[in-house]
């Protein structure tokens, strides 16, 4: 039962919108986990089980954690002065590390197994296969939503151990945390105090969490079966048979992908955000204009920020602020300068963070491929960074002239159709092939005569004008208007008639019926 | 503080750090920005800033680092 489908809309989330409010407050947070479970057996059957003993799991490294604090503060309750005190915080600091160590590598462990164990052993056994021994394959059940929880369960643990906040003392309400039920496909990948407090609260239905999440949830079918769902039929005709095709469909295939993976995404994630919004729980943003970025570093800051903000704080941050990096940043400093030793440990931290970005994906060579595609051209802004403001001071460019922003603005798009073009091509050799055949036959009269029929003219206007609708509220928001504000605010006549003019739109123009095969949601494959 | 300020101002002169409130939440100092300050307050300073100072409450202020920067500074 996928977020974006009728049963879910029509009968779950009403249904558990209902029980919600019946029940009394203290029972709310029950309501919620009862349902997320349910959703999830409705997918994984009885791996719902993983998902219930990773949250006991979280739950009792947290509290092992806490228990140690507890212990050491006893201990520098004993202590005469501040270096005592000091040791002792030591000692007992190496004790929280093992406590980490388990809770970080366990967690990791089982989604490096479901996710990757294949992958790798299918790679050791061509090199094994010379010396007559083989790895055997795992037959291994893909545990819905596992790339995404378990990124919130190390989250948690590694705040814990920093003392942001203290371990969760109700093992139900880390439980709910992890699971609940429209974040669990898709995220966004939560931090503890995000929505923790909000889901426990149970507070009561209100009108306006209504309204605001019933207008999300139209928004993001919109997105969705009007204009992604059509052109999943154009990519996936181009992309499977990228050999009929070339030059200007090849730059066709990677923009329209990038628009359907965006509306697909965004729109999913609007749908999540307003099933939150009903029981009053604000789920973080995942989107913010991706395509007004005026670089790869801020189209990153904008595209999928959950994850983003994710290895920042859990790998960038801690990898930058490392032993073993600050002593490097040091002697380079001394040895050839500031910018260099900036250079260095931008690509120390940069790198694993871009692998792991890469094949947090999926297990491939192309996602691996797509990680390091961004991380060279983000180490590269980085070098680049004050030799291009020297530059332009020289050439007597003003850096915030609104043409120079148009240009960084298309430059950054022709960055991103590139990576998407590799990351949804079938694999990296079909990713090169597609990449190299733009410069050969390069016609874009050859759009119209050979145009392919899984997609007639009338999904094509369907699909330009969706789109524009959704630029002009995108630009519009980046422009400063609140238009979802306007709506919610508007008298009850117009709220509605834009509440029927979005639902009208999806019935009429939406892509289901005959015709059309129901398209399953991108990210919750991975 | 005025050390402080004086280094903020290397990485980029043209933010208002004695009134800007919001560094990290509104991406004024990005990561490379924080990769430069952090080894520059460490030396200034002769402090350790661990992962666990990594927030955006430390840095989203100039005041919110100097404080930071006197904490450290104490232990």
């Amino acid at each position: 039962m996928a977020i974006h489908t009728n049963l879910y809309l029509l009968v779950f989330l009403p249904v558990v919108l209902i029980i919600y409010q019946l029940v009394p407050r203290k029972a709310r947070w029950g309501v919620l986990l009862a349902a997320s479970y349910a959703l999830y057996i409705s997918f994984s059957k009885y791996l719902v089980l993983l998902l219930m003993a990773t949250a006991a799991f979280t739950y009792g490294i947290g509290r092992w954690m806490d228990r140690i604090g507890n212990e050491c503060s006893e201990k520098q309750k004993e202590c005469t002065d501040r270096k005592q005190k000091s040791e002792v915080k030591k000692a007992f600091q190496k004790k929280r590390v093992v406590a980490l160590r388990v809770g970080v590598l366990v967690l990791l462990g089982i989604l490096f197994y479901v996710n990757y164990y294949n992958f790798v052993a299918q790679n050791v056994n061509i090199f094994l296969g010379k010396l007559g021994t083989q790895l055997p394959m795992a037959r291994v059940m893909f545990p819905m939503g596992i790339s995404f929880y378990t990124l919130e369960a190390v989250g948690y643990l590694a705040d814990v151990y920093w003392e942001r906040y203290p371990a969760e003392k109700h093992l139900g309400k880390l439980a709910l945390f992890l699971s609940f039920f429209p974040q669990i496909m898709e995220g966004p990948i939560a931090r503890y105090p995000d929505t923790s407090d909000a889901l426990f609260a149970g507070e009561p239905v209100k009108m306006e969490n209504l309204n605001e999440g019933f207008l999300r949830i139209i928004w993001g079918l919109f997105k969705k079966m009007v204009v992604s769902d059509r052109l999943s039929y154009l990519t996936t005709h181009l992309f499977t048979n990228y050999k009929e095709y070339h030059g200007s469909f090849i730059i066709l295939a990677a923009i329209a992908y990038t628009i359907q993976l965006y509306l697909e995404f965004s729109g999913s994630i609007d749908i999540v955000i307003g099933s939150g919004k009903l029981f009053g729980v604000t789920i973080p943003e995942n989107f913010n204009q991706p395509f007004s970025a005026q670089s790869a570093a801020e189209f990153w800051r904008r595209w999928h920020m959950s994850l983003g903000t994710w290895f920042k704080n859990y790998v960038f941050y801690p990898i930058t602020v490392s032993p073993m990096v600050k002593n490097w940043n040091k002697k380079a400093r001394k040895k050839y300068g500031k910018y260099w030793s900036m250079v260095g440990t931008s690509a120390m931290a940069l790198f694993p963070v871009w692998v792991a970005t890469g094949v947090w994906h999926g297990a491939g060579w192309k996602y691996l491929f797509y990680g390091m595609y961004y991380f060279v051209i983000l180490l590269f802004g980085v070098a680049m960074e004050p030799i291009k403001e020297k530059n332009l001071q020289k050439l007597g460019i003003d850096k915030d002239a609104k043409w120079l922003k148009v240009v960084r603005i298309l430059k950054t798009w022709v960055i991103i159709f590139t990576g998407e073009l590799f990351f949804n091509a079938l694999n990296l050799r079909a990713g090169f092939a597609m990449f190299f055949s733009i410069f050969g036959n390069f016609h874009i009269s050859s759009i119209w005569k050979y145009w392919p029929d899984v997609l007639t003219k009338g999904d094509v206007v369907a699909v330009c004008a969706g789109s524009v609708i959704v630029w002009i509220v995108g630009f519009l928001k980046e422009s400063g208007v609140d238009i979802r504000g306007k709506i919610l605010n508007a008298k009850t006549p117009y709220k509605w008639g834009v509440y029927y003019a979005i639902i009208f739109a999806i019935l009429i123009f939406g892509a289901y019926g005959t015709g059309y095969q129901p398209v399953d949601l991108i990210y919750a494959g991975f | 503080m005025e050390e402080l300020l004086e280094i903020l101002q290397d990485i980029d002169d043209s933010v208002d750090y004695e009134n800007e409130t919001a560094l990290i939440d509104d991406h004024i100092l990005d990561s490379f920005g924080i990769i430069t300050l952090i080894s520059e307050i460490e030396e200034h300073f002769d402090i350790e800033v661990d992962a666990a100072e990594m927030t955006p409450e430390n840095f989203n202020s100039a005041a919110a680092m100097w404080e930071m920067i006197q904490r450290l500074q104490e232990n």
